[in-house]
């Protein structure tokens, strides 16, 4: 030890770890805002579903699907806790992973240098949506149930039927459960080895910085080398630990809460933290035949006049072949928002289709399509954002030099900013709330009060992230 | 780069080298697809059986079914039996009219919407000629019991043409079938009728039997979605994609039908 100089704890973690050398980009003071780090929020909330899954493969029985999957729930001491989170952690992946598409999107970050990226990002978009079908098949519910036999006829109307066999198996419940736990696993492992690269290559391309920063054009890169970028450890370690917290508190609180013995009754079928019915229980047929939320917009495309076969290219492949092309399709320079209408106008068409067709199929589950209630729905909302981006970019078109060139002088909007002193009084507070919270939960019995404990380690999560956060705004900002 | 320059001057040429580059990615290539028939292996054994069995309709505790005792229009309780393997359940259904007395649903043929095909619904037996038996599975999106079910006189669902009792409906995507006309489309989205399980009925002991299906190949087994001539005559599909029934005999289990319910 030295004579001079502190030599704290975490420095001696960082040495111990070599955690100055993590060849890591750091990041300028801006980006430690969420919109920047919702791909860290993803994957922060795949590691929750690593974690959680790989615990319930100790009592998950795919010979016994249906009743082992709802022992966890009763008979396994903070089993609920478990069970119903690895369900959210799936909502708030696939939450996080639309967001942080639909961002990369709308800033044009799939352009030079990072098509490649963008096309990986898409990919496991997909396995990401597969994955949780699968693994809300894996719980044998009669919605689970339905799910797979629908999944056998989607299979079959695009030509792929040679595939059911691979996918669910000879027909015994036995091998399906067996099959599609083998394919959860595998298909979760394939998305982490992707994830790996994806952000592999994010390093490696360079973070994008403000588009004002990069001038509105590609390529948008910050300079990894640059020395006025202050390193990775120890801001962005701090930074990401506090958002993975929070995302983990979410993760718990969100289905605790509705899993709680006053809420549970009154919640919607599609928000359940736990599984339906059993599909041989008189119960089962007053469920409705609901896919998962994320699914809703396939039920309604499922409805359409067109025939099964159009419906599902029209909804499941269509889609996912225009996001794979956009960096092919787009390969201009410009990356104003307004400079890219075409490609800004298939971003608010795709989402609010994907909105109107979720919320219809939520309201009307399994209520076929008259070709004029389509053309109702459909029809307006494209013709006025298809005309509306027309107009506003024929007028941006006479602004565009003035409003990009301009003043180059950033307003600071926020003018109210908080001391530091009194973010440090809030990081102290939450910090021995959290403390306080986690400490009640231990009165608390693992097996019956689930709920209680989750909610418990939900909040005390989210008291954690708070107080690192203010603590990184205290040392750091 | 001066070590690889003088590595490369000791050895081959440009032209030689990039030609050996160009064999090892040929060689690699073909190694490496050579090796994907190896994917087989997520291929997994098939199972099933040759030929439609001869199996008995009993109960729970193994007593065959009395044709005249099974309740008429599936009230209170929904007759579902598997056949001919262990994941194609069937409903079994005694046909009444609105005053819950059996009917005789009369043999008939039935047409494939989705390609013109017609075949041949033997009509139902038993006493009255009244029970029938129909796959449990929607043929267009594979929803089973509870979605499907039978819905018996006097109990509406809402379908697309308008409220209906009498009917097959499934509650997934809105299809509906006639029960009393060989489960012939009434609706879609379904382009297919729901396959149906002929039944004997030995009039000396009262008992049922399945012997054998007719129609399109039960949803999900293969072939289902191509109703040839030759496959509704006698859909061999079915007998593969699920484990046989062992015994003799099958077993018909009671259960609440939502459509009464609610």
């Amino acid at each position: 030890m030295h004579m001079s100089g502190r030599r704290d704890f975490t420095d001696w973690i960082a040495e111990l770890l070599h955690l100055k050398d993590v060849p890591f980009m750091g990041v300028p003071n801006y980006m430690f805002s969420i919109e920047y780090w919702l791909g860290g929020i993803s994957a922060g909330a795949l590691a929750w579903q690593v974690l959680t899954g790989l615990l319930l493969l100790f009592y998950y029985e795919p010979s016994n699907a249906y009743n082992s999957t709802m022992s966890i729930i009763h008979n396994v001491p903070f089993g609920s806790i478990i069970l119903s989170s690895h369900l959210y952690g799936a909502y708030i992946m696939i939450f996080a992973v639309y967001m942080h598409g639909l961002y990369v999107m709308l800033k044009g970050g799939y352009k030079k240098p990072r098509g490649f990226q963008w096309v990986l990002g898409v990919l496991m978009f997909v396995l990401t949506l597969g994955v949780a079908f699968i693994g809300y098949s894996l719980t044998g519910d009669v919605l689970a149930t339905d799910a797979v036999d629908v999944g056998r006829g989607l299979l079959t109307a695009l030509g792929l039927q040679s595939l059911i066999p691979i996918i669910f198996g000879n027909g015994t419940e036995l091998d399906l459960f067996s099959r599609l736990l083998a394919w959860h696993i595998t298909i979760a492992a394939a998305i982490l080895l992707l994830f790996l690269l994806h952000f592999y290559l994010a390093e490696e391309n360079g973070l994008m910085p403000r588009l004002k920063d990069a001038e509105y054009r590609a390529p948008a890169v910050i300079n990894k080398n640059s020395k006025d970028l202050p390193p990775w450890w120890p801001r962005n370690f701090i930074y990401m630990v506090a958002l993975v917290f929070m995302t983990w508190g979410i993760i718990i609180l969100i289905p605790s809460i509705l899993a709680l013995p006053n809420v549970y009754p009154s919640v919607p079928i599609l928000f359940s933290p736990y599984p339906g019915p059993s599909p041989t229980s008189p119960q089962a047929a007053a469920v409705p035949a609901y896919p998962p939320w994320f699914f809703l917009f396939i039920y309604k495309m499922l409805d359409m006049p067109l025939g099964l076969k159009v419906d599902a290219v029209l909804s499941m492949i269509l889609p996912v072949i225009i996001l794979l092309i956009i960096p092919a399709l787009d390969r201009s320079e410009k990356l104003h928002p307004l400079d890219r209408p075409v490609i800004t106008a298939l971003f608010l068409i795709g989402f609010v289709w994907l909105i109107e067709l979720s919320v219809w199929s939520a309201i009307q589950p399994g209520v076929p399509v008259k070709p004029t209630w389509a053309t109702l729905v459909l029809l307006p909302p494209l013709v006025i954002i298809v005309a509306g981006i027309y107009a506003i970019h024929r007028s941006w078109l006479r602004v565009r030099d003035k409003a990009l060139n301009g003043s180059t002088k950033i307003t600071e909007g926020k003018t109210w900013v908080m001391s530091k002193s009194t973010a440090s009084i809030l990081s102290y507070i939450t910090g021995i709330l959290a403390i306080i919270i986690i400490g009640l939960s231990f009165i608390l019995n693992p097996l019956s009060d689930g709920p209680y404990i989750g909610v418990l380690w939900g909040s005390a999560l989210l008291l954690l992230s708070a107080s690192i956060l203010n603590y990184f705004y205290v040392s750091y900002m | 780069m001066n070590e690889r320059g003088n590595y490369n001057n000791g050895g081959l040429s440009m032209g030689r080298r990039d030609f050996l580059k160009a064999m090892l990615f040929i060689s690699g290539a073909a190694v490496v697809l050579g090796m994907l028939r190896g994917l087989e292996y997520l291929m997994p054994p098939s199972i099933g059986i040759s030929a439609f069995p001869r199996l008995l309709l009993v109960d729970e505790n193994g007593n065959p079914i009395k044709a005249s005792k099974l309740p008429v229009n599936a009230q209170p309780t929904i007759a579902l039996f598997p056949y001919p393997l262990n994941n194609e359940p069937n409903f079994l259904l005694n046909l009444g009219n609105d005053s819950n007395q059996p009917v005789e649903a009369p043999p008939t043929t039935v047409v494939i919407p989705q390609n013109g095909i017609r075949y041949e619904f033997p009509g139902g037996v038993g006493p009255s000629k009244s029970i029938v038996a129909f796959s449990a599975i929607c043929q267009h999106l594979g929803c089973t019991f509870p979605e499907l079910t039978f819905y018996p006189p006097g109990y509406k669902t809402i379908t697309e043409l308008g409220p209906k009792d009498k009917v097959l409906h499934c509650s997934c995507h809105g299809s509906t079938y006639d029960p009393y006309l060989g489960g012939a489309v009434v609706t879609g989205p379904t382009v297919r009728p729901l396959p149906a399980v002929v039944l004997e009925w030995d009039p000396s002991t009262d008992e049922l039997y399945a012997v054998k299906m007719v129609g399109p190949v039960i949803y999900g087994h293969p072939g289902y979605n191509n109703p040839t001539q030759d496959i509704v005559n006698n859909p061999l599909g079915d007998l593969q994609g699920g484990s046989p029934i062992s015994g003799t005999s099958t077993t018909v289990t009671m259960h609440t039908n939502p459509a009464v319910t609610g």
